[in-house]
């Protein structure tokens, strides 16, 4: 076997890297096609909400006063979730969802950056101060759901979690001012 | 210490080099050739752990957005 020139050595070893290049190329095209045709077909996009809160009275009144923390089902049957996440613990602990329906969930923080996640779904969001944390999703199974702070915010930030229960359709029953609590079990 | 000493004898510019000239181009020419298809091995599985995971974990999810 004769030794390749230098010359021939370098050129394939470009031919290979290229090859390589080229490869990589059409994986993260391919990658980024199919993130923005999800996109455009079944909308899956993440979570975008830009909307404005003082974290400094948001306790006081408003929406996130401690009155209207939890599930709420309006008028229209929308279902919403109000919760603060606050040093070191979520406000209110328990939260009570309806399985098969879509909820929006919306986050505050008075304090310091936090973040959530609630296990099995989609639902992993930042909590920033001064602005509400929104996501839209439908609990597809009945039970128990850990919601931990995923945004180290402090030497209790272990302890900071709470419960998701999602109940089936014919068990969320709101009372009379439209309000849905955690079942005692 | 002892290896360590034999290996810098070996690795002397003095010592007498036996490598065989026409193995080591056949061994040149076939190394990249099994570093390429392990690379490629390491990112094939990589891409399809990716796609199971988007495909039959993600989005079955649904969106949240």
């Amino acid at each position: 076997m004769t030794e390749l020139h230098p010359e021939m050595h370098e050129r394939r070893i470009l031919g290979t890297e290229l090859l390589w290049a080229f490869g990589v190329g059409v994986l993260i095209a391919a990658v980024l096609s199919m993130i923005v045709f999800t996109a455009l077909s079944i909308g899956v996009n993440p979570p975008s909400n830009v909307e404005r809160i003082d974290p400094k009275t948001l306790h006081l009144s408003g929406e996130f006063a401690e009155d209207n923390l939890g599930t709420t089902v309006g008028a229209d049957g929308r279902v919403v979730v109000r919760a603060v996440a606050t040093q070191f613990m979520f406000v209110p602990r328990c939260i009570a969802v309806p399985a098969g329906r879509p909820v929006t969930l919306r986050f505050a923080s008075p304090d310091v950056l936090h973040g959530l996640l609630i296990t099995g779904t989609n639902v992993n969001t930042m909590v920033v101060p001064g602005y509400v944390a929104q996501v839209h999703t439908v609990f597809t199974r009945t039970g128990d759901l850990l919601m931990p702070c995923h945004e180290y915010c402090g030497l209790g930030h272990s302890e900071m979690w709470a419960t998701v229960q999602v109940v089936p359709e014919d068990q969320f029953q709101p009372n009379s001012e439209g309000r849905v609590s955690c079942a005692q079990r | 210490m002892n290896s360590d000493r034999s290996y810098a004898a070996h690795a002397s510019p003095d010592a007498a080099d036996d490598i065989d000239e026409a193995e080591l181009a056949q061994a040149m020419r076939v190394v990249p050739l099994g570093a390429g298809f392990l690379a490629g091995t390491a990112v094939a599985l990589l891409v399809l752990g990716y796609l199971l995971i988007y495909l039959l974990v993600f989005i079955p999810r649904g969106s949240v957005g």
